[in-house]
Order: structure tokens, then C-alpha cells, then sequence
């Protein structure tokens, strides 16, 4: 097993630059709104099209993608079929851990996400990222102790926020 | 952020309104302090130190496991 040099950032930027549709979802997108929170793996939630998938697919190919914690010698190309298969994707890349979502059951389809996101201005572009709300919502939906953990940290930065937002008005 | 935001959320995170989330995250052990510093970087500064967080941590992890192998 080769160690892999994190690099989220070129991922995010492959991923845009490949005109996939997606979302940051999870722990990432809480980080790119000022969470202190240090998170292992970039969540993406995308668009279940056909023609999106090829792009997905064709956007990670040069990072070698495979299933994360596979034993060595499973089969697997991550391609529009591949991922027609199933829903989520647990992958391990040469830029780090990422996970494929097509569907949060707690948020809606992927066009409510989308709605819902905030776009970042991220490396020379922009990203589509879950906003807080969100990501509060789904935290409590989850409702696991990891998830709950997470929440009053998401909630004061939420009034963060709305405090910033609040005094750019009034400037 | 201009130096007056930056204050009022300075004021806002050292004495929150009663009943405020940002009181109740501070009674739940949050440090709200790495939360504004990271309000001041822009959303590409905040992704660069965690993925230089996150390379720090594998590098531990690694260093960990050579000890212990």
C-alpha cells in the first residue's frame, strides 16, 4: 500500500474543471464555512444523469480510483456503469479518500441539495458546497453520536454568520 | 472581514446572548476562538490548511505504525 498525499483542493478543482455536477456534503463543506473540525475523507453528493456520471468518472481516472478497504486484486473501474450500479462509493484516490453519494434520503433528491448550497469561491472558480442549514439538518437526521457531536459547533457558526451577514447589511 | 467585524464577532463569541447557540456551544467545550480564525480566511485558504492539517495527521498515523510494526 503506497501512502497518498491528501489534496482535496485538487480534487474539488478536478471535479469543476471536469463540469461535473456536485455538491460538497459532510464534514468538508462545514470546514470550507469555517469549522475547526479536521475531517479524513472529501463526502460529494452528485448528479445521478448518465452524462454526469461519465464526466465524475472520467474527472477522477487520474487518480486511480478504488474501493477503499478492498483486498488487493478486487476488480474495479470506476466508470458511468460502475457507478449506475449502485448509489455510494466509498473510494481511496491518489488525492485522498473520497466518497461518492447519489442520494441523502434526509435532504432530498440532488436538485433540492443544489438548491440549497451555497457556491464558494474556491482555487479560480467556485464550488457548490451544502450549506449550513443543511448540514445541520442532516447531521440531526443521521442522529448518530458522531453526527450529534458535530452539531453545536455547525449551530454557533451558523449565528456566526448570520451576525457577519447581519453587519454587511448595515455597512 | 474588516477590522470591525472582526471585533463584533470577537465581542459576540466572548459574551453571547443568553440562550444564544453560540453560548450553548461554548458551554458544550467548543472553542469558538479556531472557529473566527477561520472566518477570516477565504473559503480556498480554509480548504489549503485542512488538507495541510489532514497531511499532518497521516503523517503521524504512518509514524505510528512504522513504531509499532
Amino acid at each position: 500500500m503506497t501512502a497518498v498525499k491528501t489534496n482535496y483542493r485538487a480534487a474539488l478543482k478536478a471535479l469543476a474543471d471536469g463540469g461535473v455536477n456536485f455538491v460538497v456534503i459532510g464534514a468538508y463543506a462545514a470546514v470550507l464555512q469555517g469549522s475547526a473540525q479536521i475531517t479524513q475523507d472529501l463526502d460529494i453528493c452528485y448528479e445521478r444523469t448518465s452524462a454526469n456520471m461519465k464526466r465524475l468518472a472520467a474527472s477522477l481516472a487520474p487518480y486511480h480510483p478504488r474501493l477503499r478497504g478492498a483486498p488487493d486484486g478486487v476488480p474495479f473501474v470506476l466508470d458511468e456503469h460502475a457507478l449506475a450500479q449502485g448509489m455510494s462509493f466509498t473510494l481511496e484516490t491518489d488525492l485522498g479518500d473520497i466518497d461518492l453519494i447519489g442520494e441523502l434520503s434526509a435532504l432530498g433528491p440532488f436538485s433540492q441539495i443544489v438548491h440549497d448550497a451555497v457556491r464558494l469561491p474556491l482555487f479560480d472558480g467556485a464550488c457548490l458546497v451544502a450549506g449550513l442549514d443543511t448540514l445541520i439538518r442532516s447531521k440531526r437526521a443521521a442522529g448518530r453520536p458522531k453526527d450529534l457531536r458535530a452539531l453545536p459547533e455547525l449551530e454557533a457558526l451558523k449565528e456566526l454568520h448570520e451576525s457577519e451577514q447581519k453587519d454587511k447589511k448595515n455597512r | 472581514m474588516t477590522r470591525e467585524e472582526k471585533k463584533r464577532l470577537y465581542e459576540l463569541v466572548q459574551n453571547p446572548p443568553p440562550g444564544s447557540k453560540i453560548e450553548a456551544a461554548k458551554k458544550d467545550g467548543v472553542d469558538l476562538t479556531l472557529n473566527l480564525r477561520r472566518l477570516r480566511l477565504t473559503p480556498t485558504e480554509r480548504s489549503q490548511e485542512m488538507d495541510n492539517a489532514l497531511e499532518l495527521v497521516r503523517e503521524l498515523q504512518r509514524a505510528w505504525a512504522q513504531i509499532n510494526r
